[in-house]
């Protein structure tokens, strides 16, 4: 008897809501429209200044009022099309205390947990576990609460509770790929829920939000399950998504962004611990491109090698051999400010050159003249 | 005759409809759903599961369901 009678109380309640429902519906479509005349006004607003620009010969205060009016122009079309998908929608009748009782009672018979609270008037029913694609998700609570059923075209009317939450590794509040802060990103199910909610068919609605938690999209989930765990960096131990990690050939080791490098001379990564310096110009290096000194046994990249010696060693060779060449008494010293009185033939058997036959002879006081020959 | 006819595939309305006489549930779905697989969908008539034999009969209440749909990310 009691059963029955709570089975009334939230019929009633919710009969009472879908009826504010329908009278906010009204109320809605009018704040849509409200908002539909601001951008109106707006056009109207910044088509007089073009007009304006257009009077004074201003082409660059037109220019740009031109850009406004566009950006306003889309902000129009979709103002209009979300009022008229709300003027669109069919206008239905409230279901009668008996249909919803029945919705009740056949919610009761298909699900195993459904809980009716009265005085925080929610209706709940919970999933089974859900695993998807080998990832564990836990079960979820599906929590109607009636006081938001009434604004369910401003405000979500339901929320998703993970129960057992084993939350993406990279986003604590994503618990299943399409939940995020436990609102449910509907996708190709969101008109047919916003209608059995509209309709009062409450087993409809729980068994589509069912339907969608039990499928995955892989096009466009808030976390992919490939990414769920998240890589561990071993370094410094924080979790990142797959795209953002980084695998060490060397140790073989995830690593972070920042606990990872990339090897000048091959490219390959590696990480913080498997790296070289190189000692000359400080290049990273992975362990297959480093060197060795053969003389000061320092490690070097490839490039900073001349053979087997690092170019520092390499230049303090030079530097010795310069040093330790013996100076010559034998040659000659040429001073260049001297004029060079030394007769010299002049033969040439290139075109545009000196006539064959001159001489070139010193005529005293650093001065040299041509002389027949 | 006359029946009431929820499709929750897509737009989740709820229209009446008129069928043949003797068309069962299984026939129905052939109809209405052509190219789809009934193990994909929940169907229940007048709120109880049946039998994909079930005869429709004059005043009764079809819903079918998908259990696969796909959610998004905002």
């Amino acid at each position: 008897m009691e059963y029955n009678k709570n089975l009334i109380r939230i019929a009633n309640r919710i009969q009472d809501t879908l009826t504010k429902l329908r009278n906010n519906h009204y109320a809605e479509v009018l704040n849509r429209i409200e908002k539909l005349l601001d951008k109106m006004e707006e056009l109207q607003v910044k088509s007089k200044l073009m007009r304006e620009s257009l009077s004074r010969g201003w082409n660059s205060s037109a220019e740009e009022c031109c850009n406004n009016l566009s950006r306003i122009l889309n902000d129009v079309t979709h103002s209009t099309s979300h009022v008229q998908q709300l003027v669109d929608l069919p206008r239905k009748k409230v279901p009668m205390l008996t249909e919803l009782g029945n919705e009740l009672e056949q919610l009761m018979q298909e699900f195993e947990e459904v809980e009716i609270n009265l005085a925080e008037g929610t209706i709940s029913v919970e999933t089974e576990p859900i695993t998807l694609e080998e990832i564990y998700l836990g079960p979820f609570k599906i929590q109607l609460r009636l006081a938001m059923l009434s604004k369910l075209y401003s405000s979500p009317a339901y929320h998703v509770i993970a129960l057992d939450p084993h939350p993406a590794a990279t986003s604590e509040e994503v618990t299943h790929p399409h939940v995020s802060n436990e609102q449910l990103c509907e996708g190709d199910g969101s008109a047919a829920v916003r209608a059995s909610l509209e309709d009062g068919r409450l087993y409809d609605f729980f068994t589509l939000v069912k339907s969608i938690l039990n499928t995955y999209s892989a096009d466009s989930p808030y976390v992919a399950l490939s990414e769920w765990e998240g890589i561990s960096c071993y370094n410094c131990g924080y979790t990142c998504g797959s795209d953002n990690g980084y695998f060490c050939g060397f140790c073989d080791r995830d690593y972070c962004e920042e606990c990872s490098l990339c090897c000048h001379e091959c490219d390959e990564t590696v990480c913080s611990g498997c790296v070289t310096s190189c000692s000359i110009c400080d290049d990273s290096v992975c362990p297959n491109c480093v060197r060795t000194c053969s003389e000061c046994g320092s490690y070097c990249c490839k490039s900073c090698m001349e053979g087997t010696i690092c170019k520092d060693c390499q230049e303090s060779e030079v530097e010795n051999e310069q040093r330790n060449e013996p100076i010559s008494t034998n040659t000659q010293c040429t001073n260049t400010n001297q004029p060079d009185t030394t007769p010299k033939e002049v033969n040439s058997t290139t075109e545009g050159a000196k006539p064959v036959g001159l001489e070139i002879q010193s005529c005293g006081m650093g001065e040299a003249g041509l002389l027949p020959g | 005759m006359r029946i009431l006819f929820i499709n929750n595939d897509g737009g989740g309305f709820a229209d009446y409809i008129d069928i043949a006489e003797n068309t069962t549930v299984e026939q129905f779905f052939t109809i209405k759903m052509s190219s789809q697989n009934a193990e994909d969908y929940t169907i229940r008539v007048n709120r109880q599961p049946v039998s994909r034999d079930y005869v429709l009969r004059d005043g009764d209440r079809i819903t079918i369901t998908p259990t696969k749909i796909e959610g998004a990310a905002v």
